[in-house]
């Protein structure tokens, strides 16, 4: 089931929160990067149905994201870390479960596969109250979960949880996308995105600035340079083979070390190989540093500015 | 799945939560208060009864529970019933389950009714069996005013609960403040208190046992029957108003 933004704009009073924003996200996780106060939230909240949008129209497949119709098909794990602390992290999934309209006997069924699916079923009894933060997150992703939803809106799902804990839920994340769930994790953690992520929306300002896989963006910013380290035996020869190449815009030279800036990878990586080749220079160590999301984030922001 | 399942679901966990919440032992004390306010006044010690029952009725009836504990009683639970959900973020895990919104006003609100009755029907019951003969009196006569006052309070402050932010402190100084002021002004604007036709019902049954009202100045009642569907008119009101200001508004400060 795909969720579906189009042309969605929504004012604050006389603030704008997003503006314009257009893309459709299918089954796979893909991920809702952005900085503080670039939309994220505002996006999820559409798509949860918490907002509605002041133009344009945001669907859960065919239906209106706002109508309680649509909601059957989403799980939404928020950010905040708020619950009925009176109760057991198995008692609120039970709750959240029943309150999606399931008998008691299929609520209980229900509860243990989630809670057994987010690694809570031994500490499912423990009070809310008294839950770490990391166990308190995963009792979220399990009452998102519990309805079995086709559409999951993660907020933050793995802010505070431990390295085991996080390797445990991208496993999970991956095992749901698998089955053919759409997930859309908003998240500001860039090794996150980079490693869990089918695909990424960029957001900055209300705009949302690309969308794609991190290759595609990259592929994208062609306007871009990208820096690339070079550690070799004889760096003032192959600097000197490389300013005649007319995609380098720098070199840098740090004694064994190069740092080329340039802006069309592909035809520089494949002189580069011919250089090497032609005139025997042994490069002991090629990088390029800045086809993160972090760089590519950087770059379309101030592209967008 | 089923919507019932899970208007049963919250109405019971609403209602689970409302009765063990500090609102609960809040309002203990007040209620305490009037019991010994009761004890020590010995309405049963008065030998003629039109005139003990006068006293009972303006003194305990119309000033300290019609006036009092049926508005406080009320706003403690109505505005808590969503108000505190809002207020501890937890409405957005019911906001984004399959359950149409005005199922979920619906079933706060039912869950709020019996709870806020119960108390005030109960605690009425018990003071008037602590008065005496003329709280039993009062018992027969006064229960449907204080029956409809009740519904009209309940269904306006989960109006002010889905409206205000800070719906509590605004029912308070509306039921300490606005009412008391309102249902003492001279002319027509006391008509806006519910108050008002709380005691317009309470004069027209107590008026054949000896209660007398204030100079008709100060205080014009309106017929009862007018009263008392005015007062239904309000629950149904605001209940409607609040059911539809709820389905439709956007609660943004959830996360």
């Amino acid at each position: 089931m795909n969720l579906t933004f189009s042309h969605v704009t929504k004012f604050y009073g006389p603030v704008i929160g997003v503006n314009d924003v257009c893309c459709t996200i299918g089954p796979g996780i893909t991920a809702l990067f952005g900085a503080n106060g670039a939309g994220k939230s505002t996006l999820m909240k559409l798509a949860s149905g918490q907002l509605r949008p002041s133009q344009g129209d945001v669907r859960i497949g065919t239906l209106r994201a706002w109508s309680s119709r649509a909601k059957r098909h989403v799980g939404f794990c928020p950010d905040l870390n708020r619950f009925y602390e009176e109760m057991s992290g198995r008692e609120f999934v039970y709750v959240m479960a029943r309150l999606s309209g399931y008998s008691a006997r299929e609520a209980n069924r229900r509860t243990d596969d989630a809670l057994e699916e987010v690694g809570m079923t031994a500490r499912g009894n423990r009070k809310l109250a008294g839950c770490s933060h990391g166990m308190r997150q995963r009792i979220k992703l399990a009452q998102a979960m519990v309805h079995d939803p086709s559409i999951l809106l993660l907020d933050e799902p793995t802010s505070g949880i431990d390295p085991g804990g996080r390797h445990d839920i991208s496993e999970l994340l991956a095992r749901l996308a698998q089955r053919g769930k759409t997930i859309l994790v908003s998240t500001h953690i860039l090794r996150e995105v980079e490693s869990l992520a089918n695909s990424i929306l960029m957001v900055s300002a209300g705009r949302l600035i690309a969308s794609g896989t991190l290759a595609e963006i990259r592929n994208l910013l062609d306007s871009q340079p990208f820096t690339v380290r070079i550690v070799t035996d004889d760096p003032r020869r192959l600097a000197a083979l490389l300013v005649e190449v007319p995609v380098v815009q720098s070199i840098q030279l740090r004694l064994d070390t190069l740092l080329v800036r340039t802006i069309n990878p592909a035809y520089f990586f494949s002189e580069l190989g011919n250089l090497v080749r032609q005139h025997g220079i042994e490069v002991r160590h090629l990088e390029t540093l800045d086809t993160g999301a972090g760089a590519v984030f950087d770059y379309l922001q101030e592209d967008a500015a | 799945m089923s919507l019932l399942r899970a208007w049963s679901t919250l109405f019971m966990l609403s209602f689970r939560r409302l009765l063990w919440s500090v609102n609960t032992m809040m309002i203990l004390f007040p209620l305490t208060g009037c019991a010994l306010f009761l004890l020590r006044r010995r309405y049963q010690s008065i030998t003629r009864f039109p005139r003990a029952f006068d006293l009972f009725s303006h003194e305990f009836v119309l000033v300290m529970f019609a006036s009092f504990i049926v508005p406080v009683c009320a706003l403690a639970y109505a505005t808590t019933s969503i108000g505190g959900d809002r207020e501890d973020r937890t409405l957005l895990f019911l906001l984004v389950r399959p359950v149409p919104r005005a199922l979920i006003f619906l079933a706060k609100f039912t869950a709020t009714l019996p709870l806020v009755l119960g108390l005030v029907m109960g605690s009425f019951y018990v003071y008037c069996r602590l008065a005496g003969p003329v709280g039993q009196l009062a018992m027969q006569i006064y229960q449907p005013a204080i029956f409809c006052m009740t519904l009209a309070y309940v269904a306006l402050f989960h109006l002010f609960a889905v409206s205000f932010r800070y719906a509590t402190i605004l029912a308070l100084v509306y039921s300490l403040f606005m009412e008391f002021f309102l249902g003492n002004m001279p002319g027509i604007i006391k008509r806006l208190a519910v108050n008002y036709y709380g005691r317009s019902l309470i004069y027209d049954v107590g008026v054949a046992h000896g209660v007398q009202p204030p100079s008709s100045q100060l205080f014009d009642p309106v017929p009862a029957q007018t009263a008392m569907w005015t007062l239904l008119l309000i629950a149904a009101v605001g209940t409607l108003a609040g059911l539809i200001v709820f389905q439709r508004r956007e609660y943004r400060d959830l996360t």
